[in-house]
């Protein structure tokens, strides 16, 4: 089937099956390969998008259910060659990057709890990431890199 | 200004957030077919009829194979057990029977069911003890005809035993005070990395070329090359970016069929594993049985100990498993003083998927094992758990079970640090009911092996090295590389580049394994820069009409010493030497040195002894809902000898990454396998740590010198997973009064112990 929706920003058309995936119809046939396919049973989180602004699960949401709707992916959090966001910024910083592949997931679930959140706390971000699976960092310093970014940005946007 | 010490970000680090970094996962060549396998069902069977005639007319096929492809046989470094393909004999539920390659996966999917395959059933052998059993069904019935790196015990389903025996073990028991036994249990554990193993190959000029997201490169290109019945340089392996490997990612897997299939094909292919092949079919740690006898004096003064170690090879050596056989005798005598010591290791061969190596690889459930042992003796004599493993701990200048003299012991002042953080007396002074608290201390091994690395000075003045080392996300190749490059050249850190691991551009590499990666690549690269800075020094005196023990390299500068503004630059220094000397560039190499060992001591051991070792101590505080029998761990603190600390967060992160994986392995982890079939084939069975699981670490990282690695560096990221299950253990058991013998520690064995616990003190009446 045919379906529009807005994917960062801008409006895209696709003309696949109903129920492929989103995180198929990304990667596959829009091109955007920074989701990641961990698990492929929403477990993992490493194809962690925002869908109107709310973390989800791309493996399991069948693509035609975003119709009319927007998409947010970590492609979408800096310019292509402009500065990172204060999430980006503060992974790195804070050191909360290993093998990277947990990465764009975290990076959206976190985004989307800094727009939504006033009060970050370690135990908040710890809550919020109960999704997300990184199998590296032992997530200390991705919890930190989100302390970190709600202090450069506010978090209170 | 210098690079090393200081937390610099790593160099891959802006792809990795932005998701622009291409992983294995993402890879792909132009029109690249699709690929499925057909794997066992059954976990033991005699083939009677392969038939894929009909599966190859389906359109859209391009290519089938199957073990007719792949003559060869191999096996991980030591026992060549192994084929691509099930050849006669199947021998574990999922073992690859054919692949094929397509355009479309519906494609694929029609021609796998249209294979036909016919098997008479065999007897399956599952368990550790009924294989090893006399009358037990002979799972590999050749393999006396198999071929290995090295002598060692073996014969039936014994695939390979490595032992070590020192001293007067008769006479110790005999006069000891006190004999003390046990038995613990430990399960399957796996990587679970969150990128899926994947491999893209293509065929050309007579060559394979295959894309593959592998810490070893070189191994991958080896096991290729004797699988297929090639030359390794036949075989060209290139590492993208790499999501995950923990030791998951050092064999080869995938390789062997995308390549076969990629040369019958005539085009390349691309496989990426499902989540559930994944779980099924790719190496975990082995499930062990580790039992324990030892013999102690009064004070509590080891006086020998005897130890088997039963651990489950699966149905192949493909993994690590064999390899890494004597590591668990070291592991067992490496940390205290053992005077007399037999040490049995037996790898055992079932009707499982074959198990490999992750992170600690043999080590975990031996450290887990004499670690509750020790408590059961402290509480057997009466004597404080801490004050126990003081007594027994090596100290500087004594000898491991393998006569290794461990000069730069430094486990007693790893335990006064952690004791310093979290003193002893106060945390067991306040002790409450249902809390328990433990400390650890642990000795752990550098993995040795060998690197070439190559460094170019760029006309630009900036610095290239070339190597096969793959950056599997700790940042050895990211970091703490280009960091001790670029101090050496006095550049800064951003002009140091790594070109991506190729065997074709770099010299030989012994993978990302064993927390070589900074120790053993980084010294080569350091090897290869000094020669490139003797070039430039005699290049730039020429320029500065000054002598090279007057100039220095700073800031890509060259200057006169105590001569402000008397500089060249880089790459001003580049383009000279250009045409004079030509242009700059140097190899560099690296092996760790010999260590003087007792070699009559062991028999079977590839890993003999402990390069550049290090030291630890690991400190838990558990709690226990008694309502529920969960275990929360309240408090970690790690004390780490890192030799010299590269990259201190990068460290910190190793540590942290490396505890939450070893939380795993004590409360979560756990990969069921039931009448042959992996049972946990996802991430929702299969419990991973979140981060609610993971308390914050305290850490304490100790700077205590190897003398040959580069700049006194040793490995860092394998140890801290170790002692984990260790401490967390004898903390719980600390906390219930019963200690529990198998791992990992259910919320429902803890509830079956609290309630036995119950009953044994209720009155009886």
């Amino acid at each position: 089937m045919s379906y529009a929706f807005t994917l960062n920003g801008r409006g895209v058309d696709v003309d696949v099956p109903g129920l492929t995936p989103l995180l198929e119809v990304l990667r596959e046939h829009l091109g955007l390969t920074g989701a990641k396919p961990g698990c492929g049973e929403g477990r993992c989180g490493a194809c962690t998008v925002l869908l109107d602004d709310q973390p989800v699960v791309s493996c399991l949401l069948p693509g035609s259910a975003v119709e009319g709707r927007s998409v947010r992916t970590v492609e979408s959090l800096a310019g292509a060659d402009g500065p990172l966001s204060p999430v980006q910024d503060a992974l790195l910083d804070a050191g909360g990057v290993q093998c990277g592949a947990c990465i764009p997931g975290m990076a959206m679930t976190l985004t989307a709890v800094l727009e939504q959140s006033r009060d970050l706390s370690e135990e908040t971000v710890r809550q919020s990431l109960t999704g997300n699976i990184c199998r590296c960092t032992g997530y200390q310093k991705i919890v930190d890199a989100a302390l970190r970014a709600a202090g450069t940005d506010g978090g209170h946007r | 200004m210098t690079v090393v010490g200081t937390s610099v970000r790593r160099a891959d680090g802006d792809a990795k957030v932005r998701g622009t970094a291409v992983y294995g996962m993402d890879y792909t060549e132009p029109c690249a077919l699709v690929v499925r396998v057909l794997r066992s069902s059954v976990p033991a069977a005699r083939i009677t009829r392969l038939d894929t005639s009909r599966a190859e007319k389906i359109p859209g096929v391009r290519a089938v194979a199957t073990a007719a492809d792949t003559p060869g046989l191999s096996g991980m470094l030591v026992l060549k057990d192994q084929t691509v393909f099930a050849r006669d004999e199947i021998r574990y539920v999922g073992e690859p029977i054919a692949a094929v390659a397509a355009d479309t996966i519906e494609q694929a999917d029609a021609a796998i069911a249209a294979i036909e395959l016919e098997v008479d059933p065999l007897e399956p052998v599952y368990d550790l003890e009924a294989s090893l059993a006399d009358d037990a069904r002979v799972i590999h019935p050749d393999w006396e005809s198999y071929e290995t790196f090295l002598d060692g015990p073996r014969g039936g389903n014994l695939a390979w035993e490595a032992r070590v025996e020192r001293g007067d073990v008769e006479a110790a028991f005999a006069s000891a005070h006190l004999v003390v036994e046990d038995e613990y249990r430990t399960p399957r554990q796996h990587q679970c990395s969150i990128e899926p193993h994947a491999a893209v190959a293509r065929y050309e000029q007579g060559r394979y070329i295959v894309h593959t997201p592998t810490q070893f490169p070189f191994l991958v290109r080896g096991r290729v090359a004797e699988l297929l019945g090639v030359r390794p340089s036949d075989v060209r392996v290139v590492v993208p970016a790499i999501g995950g490997g923990f030791g998951g990612k050092l064999d080869a897997m995938l390789e062997p069929m995308a390549c076969v299939l990629a040369r019958k094909a005539g085009r390349p292919v691309r496989v990426v594993n499902s989540r559930a092949e994944e779980q099924a079919t790719c190496g975990p740690r082995e499930n062990a049985i580790v039992r324990l006898r030892t013999a102690v004096a009064k004070d509590g003064t080891i006086l020998a100990q005897e130890g088997v170690i039963l651990c489950d090879n699966g149905a192949n050596s493909s993994g690590e498993t064999v390899a890494c056989a004597n590591l668990a005798p070291l592991a067992l005598g490496g940390t205290y003083r053992i005077p007399s010591a037999r040490y049995v290791s037996k790898v055992v061969y079932t009707n499982t998927v074959p198990t490999a190596a992750f992170r600690g690889v043999n080590g975990n459930y031996c450290v887990f094992a004499q670690e509750m042992h020790l408590d059961h003796i402290a509480r057997e004599l009466g004597i404080d758990r801490r004050e126990l493993r003081l007594r027994n701990v090596l100290k500087a200048g004594e000898q491991m079970v393998n006569g290794q003299q461990l000069d730069d012991a430094f486990l007693e002042q790893a335990l006064a640090k952690a004791d310093e953080i979290a003193p002893w007396e106060e945390l067991t002074a306040a002790r409450r009911p249902l809390r328990g608290v433990a400390v650890v201390p642990m000795t752990w091994i550098t993995n040795p092996g060998p690197s070439g690395a190559t460094v170019k000075l760029g006309e630009d003045g900036t610095v290239t090295v070339t190597c096969a080392a793959a950056e599997i996300g700790t940042g050895g190749v990211a970091t703490g590389i280009r960091q001790i490059v670029a101090d050496e050249l006095g550049v800064p850190f951003e002009d140091v580049l790594v070109t991506p691991a190729d065997t074709d551009a770099a010299g030989y590499d012994h993978g990302a394994q064993g927390s070589r990666t900074t120790f053993g690549t980084g010294s080569a690269a350091l090897d290869a820069a000094a020669q490139v800075r003797e070039q430039v020094l005699d290049v730039a005196g020429g320029m500065l009409e000054a002598s090279p023990e007057d100039l220095e390299l700073v800031d890509g500068h060259v200057g006169v010493v105590g001569v402000p503004g008397r500089r060249v630059s880089l790459a001003a220094v580049a383009a000279t030497a250009m045409w004079s000397s030509g242009p700059i560039s140097a190899a560099g190499k690296f092996v760790a040195p010999p260590v003087p060992f007792d070699a009559g001591c062991m028999v079977g051991a590839a890993l003999t002894h402990f390069s550049a070792a290090s030291y630890h101590a690991h400190l838990a505080e558990v709690e226990i809902d008694p309502d529920t029998g969960r275990v929360r761990v309240t408090r970690y603190v790690v004390v780490q000898d890192v030799g010299r600390a590269i990259n201190p967060q990068m460290i910190e992160g190793q540590i942290q990454g490396g505890v939450a994986q070893g939380i795993g392995y004590a409360l979560y982890e756990n990969l069921r396998i039931s009448d042959g079939v992996v049972v946990d084939s996802g991430l929702e069975t299969y419990r991973l740590p979140t981060a609610l699981d993971v308390p914050p670490i305290e850490i304490a990282i100790l700077e205590n010198p190897c003398s040959y690695g580069p700049l006194g560096a040793k490995g860092v990221a394998e140890p801290s997973i170790i002692p984990v299950a260790a401490v967390i253990g004898c903390a719980v058991a600390d906390a219930i009064g019963t200690p529990l013998q198998s791992l990992p520690l259910t919320p429902f064995d803890v509830l079956a112990a609290l309630r036995h616990r119950d009953q044994e003190i209720s009155p009886r009446d």
